[in-house]
């Protein structure tokens, strides 16, 4: 055997090694997937069956597409996925611009306090909130979700964005200025343009973020007309009981959002979970 | 890494310049108002009015009209005093060091094989990280349903391989429950761990590890005498990044068994959770909120000293 050939096949030997570790690993969400394409019958089945065939989409119908809280729940969370996408965009963009290139005073302790609030836990801030928007009417409401669910992503959303920032030339923003551009200009058309990945990243962790919060959905909204769909999938737990395949036709359809933008916009989550060290 | 990104801006050129520069600057601090003052609004304004209802007595009559009466320190007395929250204490000391040992060497472990090149390295370590961007709710309900006494797999695979006699009702007999959820939340946690590991690993030169062969080390020698020893300070902030990660769940752990049976998984989140919109008793809610903080004030101030150093050492 030559020594080439040995070399090539000790590395196959680390990808099938990875490979096993990461299907064991996945298991659990493969489990969600199966069990939801299942009967009574089949969820019941002794032994499990391991592979749902053929799968029943009767799950879905029941618990999903036929069950107006559940949609009703999902339009909630896309709402406020996009609110704190927005909201988060809109702070954390010119904050994170500011503190990479405008030598402010104080930098250093902004930066501080945004570190801070991302390590505060969430039910610390759930109590407070919950009296001040009850106080001005605004529990129940989309923008009380999407104002409390910005805390953690603004903080995220800056120390992501700072680097991309720090890592525009200089002398771009200098010869736009010298073109006639004012600063603002400089900013939005020169600058903005140059650091998309990184709005990007932010703006997919921004949505997940918003669409997966929990504690917040739970303890500032108590309607069920405007009650996000991980708050639904807790009340379900309790509705449905055993009803594990309705259960987990439930979850699963929360969980595709995250599958499909993981699948599309993967090499962006990668970048920016490493940068951000974060996750609620 | 978040550790690399504390200090902003280079230094000193504010404190250089004449005094009268400084208004001139008063426009580029509209940048960062907006950001600055929602902080205040969701980090600030939460800790003082937790402080502030703290000592008062604030209820579900007292809440909106704003009258409560001052009680001094008297709720810190009674929370501190209450065995519920002790064992809440306790319970959250438990689950934090159970998930961050394991999540801690196993994250390591897929570090160590995920910093070897190989093919398909890349997407197999992206495929890892799904488990830890689903919502943990949805994370939650799937253990819920894996850990299940009648029907669960978990079951399943330990009768068959002949370790487990009779079902075992996991999240019901409040021996197993508190594992249970510590081996979810060891779950969602791996992939965070390796993830923060491995641009430690790979910052370690390769000619070190050249050095220690040809000095006749084994892989076991230059694994403890160098890579051990040079990952200490990235290690150390995982760790207590974790921590403070980790004493703050609430959403797997209220999903999979509310905290029961009875309190045997009530963590510390929980029970403040409880408190306020359970019994709707705030100023108990806040108090127990302020002293949840105290031992992640400790591990925050420790974390962030310990960034602050490493951006000036490099």
């Amino acid at each position: 055997m030559s020594a080439l050939t040995k070399f090539r096949r000790s590395r196959y030997g680390w990808t099938l090694l990875a490979t096993l570790i990461v299907i064991t690993y996945l298991f659990p969400v493969y489990w969600m997937v199966a069990t939801s394409l299942k009967t009574n019958a089949g969820v019941y089945a002794s032994p499990p069956q391991i592979i749902p065939w053929p799968p029943i989409f009767s799950s879905y119908y029941e618990a999903v597409i036929t069950n107006p809280l559940t949609l009703r729940s999902i339009f909630n969370s896309a709402v406020v996925g996009i609110g704190t996408m927005l909201l988060t965009l809109v702070l954390a963009t010119p904050a994170a611009y500011a503190l990479a290139r405008l030598q402010l005073r104080g930098a250093t302790v902004i930066m501080l306090l945004l570190l801070i609030t991302q390590l505060l836990p969430a039910i610390v801030i759930a109590t407070p909130l919950f009296v001040a928007f009850s106080r001005i009417g605004l529990i129940n409401s989309y923008p009380a979700l999407i104002l409390a669910d910005t805390t953690f992503t603004l903080p995220f959303a800056v120390i992501v964005l700072r680097p991309f920032f720090l890592s525009v030339p200089r002398e771009l923003e200098a010869a736009a200025k010298i073109d006639g551009c004012n600063q603002f200009d400089a900013f939005w058309q020169v600058i903005l343009p140059l650091v998309r990945s990184g709005l990007i990243t932010v703006a997919v962790f921004a949505f997940l973020m918003g669409w997966g919060e929990f504690l917040f959905a739970m303890s500032l909204t108590t309607n069920e007309a405007i009650q996000p769909a991980t708050a639904a999938l807790n009340k379900f737990i309790g509705q449905y009981g055993t009803q594990w395949n309705n259960l987990m036709a439930v979850s699963t359809t929360i969980a595709l959002p995250i599958i499909i933008v993981f699948a599309s916009l993967q090499r962006y989550i990668v970048g920016g979970l490493t940068a951000g060290s974060v996750k609620e | 890494m978040a550790q690399s990104q504390i200090q902003a801006g280079p230094p000193g050129r504010a404190q250089t310049k004449a005094r009268g520069a400084r208004f001139r600057n008063l426009n580029d601090y509209l940048f960062v108002a907006p950001a600055l003052l929602y902080i205040c609004f969701t980090m600030i304004y939460p800790i003082a009015s937790n402080l502030r209802m703290s000592v008062y007595d604030v209820n579900v009559s007292t809440f909106l009209s704003d009258t409560a009466p001052f009680v001094g320190l008297d709720n810190y007395v009674k929370i501190i005093n209450d065995p519920t929250f002790q064992h809440a204490m306790g319970i959250s000391f438990l689950f934090t060091a159970g998930s961050l040992f394991f999540q801690f060497t196993i994250g390591f472990a897929l570090a160590l094989l995920f910093n070897r090149a190989f093919p398909g390295n890349g997407i197999l370590r992206a495929l890892l990280l799904l488990g830890w961007m689903l919502p943990t709710v949805v994370s939650g309900s799937i253990f819920r349903w894996t850990f299940d006494g009648s029907m669960g797999i978990i079951n399943y695979a330990l009768q068959s391989l002949g370790m487990l006699d009779t079902p075992r009702f996991w999240l019901i007999e409040p021996g197993t429950a508190l594992i249970a959820t510590i081996i979810a939340n060891i779950w969602v946690g791996v992939p965070f761990n390796m993830i923060l590991l491995l641009p430690g690993l790979q910052s370690i030169p390769l000619t070190l590890y050249e050095a220690a062969s040809i000095d006749g080390a084994t892989r076991w020698r230059s694994f403890r005498h160098v890579t051990l020893p040079l990952m200490r300070p990235v290690a150390l902030s995982v760790l207590l990044l974790g921590f403070i990660y980790t004493f703050k769940v609430f959403d797997i752990v209220y999903v999979m068994t509310r905290g029961g049976p009875v309190d045997a998984t009530t963590v510390l989140p929980i029970y403040v959770y409880q408190l306020a919109f359970s019994f709707f008793r705030f100023s108990d809610g806040s108090t127990a909120a302020i002293l949840l903080l105290l031992p992640l004030s400790v591990v925050a101030i420790g974390y962030l000293w310990l960034s602050q150093r490493e951006e000036a050492a490099s």
